[in-house]
């Protein structure tokens, strides 16, 4: 137990060259966001949001950190370091899937309700928006910022935007009703969790069609990318599925809370976080081990439907 | 036998409400719905009916439940007909009998029996100080695949139906096993 508290320690002391990252949790239940310390997985924080609040994007540099509140039909701007809301842009029937360019100009939201993509100036509060697929949820864009990706979940497909152009591009047809979308560091794949047909696809994103898929639990929901590995949540099983990046081996399974919902990587990918909807925590889970670190409490039904890390430098 | 009443009243008044979209779709809010009751019984006793995914019998309202597959996750199926005949269809995910446990969803569903989608929930038997403590535990979403449902659509209506199948159903369970010899 004692060599456990040391090792624990000097984890915490040796792993945060960067400073304390932290989780922008958003807490649909309880209406609200925890800001959780990410090394400590303490919680530092909690803001009213409203609007049952579900997905969360924190901007590249930290500063800002969007939240959709699907029931309000609005997006939250919120300053991440001054832990305050700024202002609430109105955003189409029900937003949910939520992504930021890497230059943190623009913020992307997907209605789910109304089947549109929305592009909104989060200075000017400007917006204007795209068809895309039916209960579209998940949004990602690439690391170039060239391309957004969102599923369209109950289209069985991911839509192609080209951001220059403003303009859908592709529908990739992949499993059945995906969910989360991640995007490969190098911006070359992409990787979809499939809630009704327990898989995920794996898409070429140059070729523009999906070319692998891979069994794993029971109503996957969101991936994340670490150490050339795939971390699947999956829902109906409390566990997360863990897969090679490149050949889809699976290579084990880690039990974690009840009703996974979003996994993250850290920036340095030696650490997973997993907001569990059902019991109301924040996980940690090191990436080479797979053995869980640490547990933090959330308010009530956390999704953190998105990138909710904040890196702090 | 109170709350059996309620659950059937609710049933019939949603039954009077406008129908939503015929679409797979839901809400967007994930609804939670956690219910337990003591019984005075052994827990072994108790699992002996909630381990019985083929019968859904103990459930207020319920006229019938056929099916197949048994208690083997991902193949035992049960279609549950209530004497009002709407139907429910549900499909069993995990079968944990060490822990007394097992999940799980609802495939299909009469929104007159209840107007929610998505369902999905676990049944768990544990040791109590009286005996047994019953969890019935669920996630679900409203039915209603818009941003502004009718009255009878909201999410409110959603949990309260839920919730009034959750305590008729263990409240019965609970009269049932007691009795029993």
């Amino acid at each position: 137990m004692s060599r456990l508290v040391v090792t624990f320690c000097a984890l915490a002391l040796f792993a945060t060259p960067a400073g304390a990252d932290e989780a922008f949790v958003t807490n649909q239940g309880s209406d609200d966001l925890t800001i959780i310390d990410a090394t400590t997985m303490t919680p530092l924080a909690t803001l009213p949001i409203g609007g049952k609040p579900a997905g969360v994007a924190v901007s590249a540099d930290g500063a800002r950190a969007y939240v959709t509140s699907p029931e309000g039909k609005f997006l939250s701007v919120i300053d991440a370091a001054a832990r305050r809301v700024l202002k609430k842009i109105p955003v189409g029937d029900g937003p949910l899937g939520v992504a930021v360019s890497p230059d943190g100009r623009r913020v992307y939201v997907a209605d789910t309700y109304g089947k549109r993509l929305f592009e909104i100036d989060p200075e000017t509060g400007a917006t204007r928006s795209l068809a895309v697929g039916a209960m579209c949820s998940g949004v990602a864009v690439a690391p170039d910022g060239k391309t957004a990706l969102v599923a369209d979940r109950d289209d069985n497909a991911l839509s192609v935007i080209d951001l220059a152009a403003f303009a859908r591009v592709a529908v990739i047809p992949v499993g059945r009703h995906p969910y989360g979308v991640t995007i490969d560091a190098a911006g070359t794949r992409a990787y979809t969790a499939n809630v009704e047909s327990n898989d995920v696809s794996v898409v070429d994103l140059d070729a523009r069609k999906m070319i692998a898929s891979a069994p794993v639990g029971n109503h996957p929901y969101t991936s994340a990318l670490a150490q050339g590995r795939l971390f699947v949540t999956n829902q109906y099983e409390g566990s997360v599925s863990v897969l090679d990046a490149a050949t889809l081996k699976p290579l084990g399974k880690i039990r974690v809370g009840d009703y996974p919902e979003t996994i993250a990587a850290s920036r340095d990918g030696a650490t997973l976080y997993v907001a569990n909807w059902f019991s109301n925590e924040l996980w940690s889970i090191d990436a080479a081990s797979l053995t869980v670190r640490a547990k933090a409490p959330t308010g009530d039904g956390p999704r953190a439907f998105g990138a909710f890390l904040r890196p702090v430098n | 036998m109170r709350r059996a009443a309620c659950f059937a009243v609710a049933m019939i008044a949603v039954a009077a409400a406008l129908a939503p979209p015929a679409s797979r779709g839901h809400g967007a809010t994930p609804q939670k719905v956690v219910e337990t009751i003591d019984i005075a019984a052994p827990p072994a006793k108790v699992w002996a009916v909630v381990g019985d995914f083929q019968n859904f019998g103990w459930l207020p309202g319920v006229a019938k439940t056929e099916g197949d597959g048994g208690n083997a996750p991902e193949q035992a199926r049960r279609r549950t007909t209530f004497t009002s005949g709407a139907i429910i269809e549900d499909r069993l995910v995990q079968y944990d009998a060490g822990a007394m446990s097992l999940r799980y969803l609802i495939e299909k569903i009469d929104f007159k029996v209840m107007p929610i989608n998505n369902f999905s929930a676990t049944i768990t038997v544990r040791p109590g100080a009286g005996g047994a403590i019953v969890e019935w535990k669920s996630r679900f979403y409203r039915a209603f695949p818009g941003g502004n449902p009718p009255d009878d659509y909201t999410d409110e209506k959603a949990v309260a139906a839920v919730t009034a199948m959750c305590r008729s159903g263990l409240a019965a369970m609970k009269a049932q096993i007691e009795a029993a010899p």
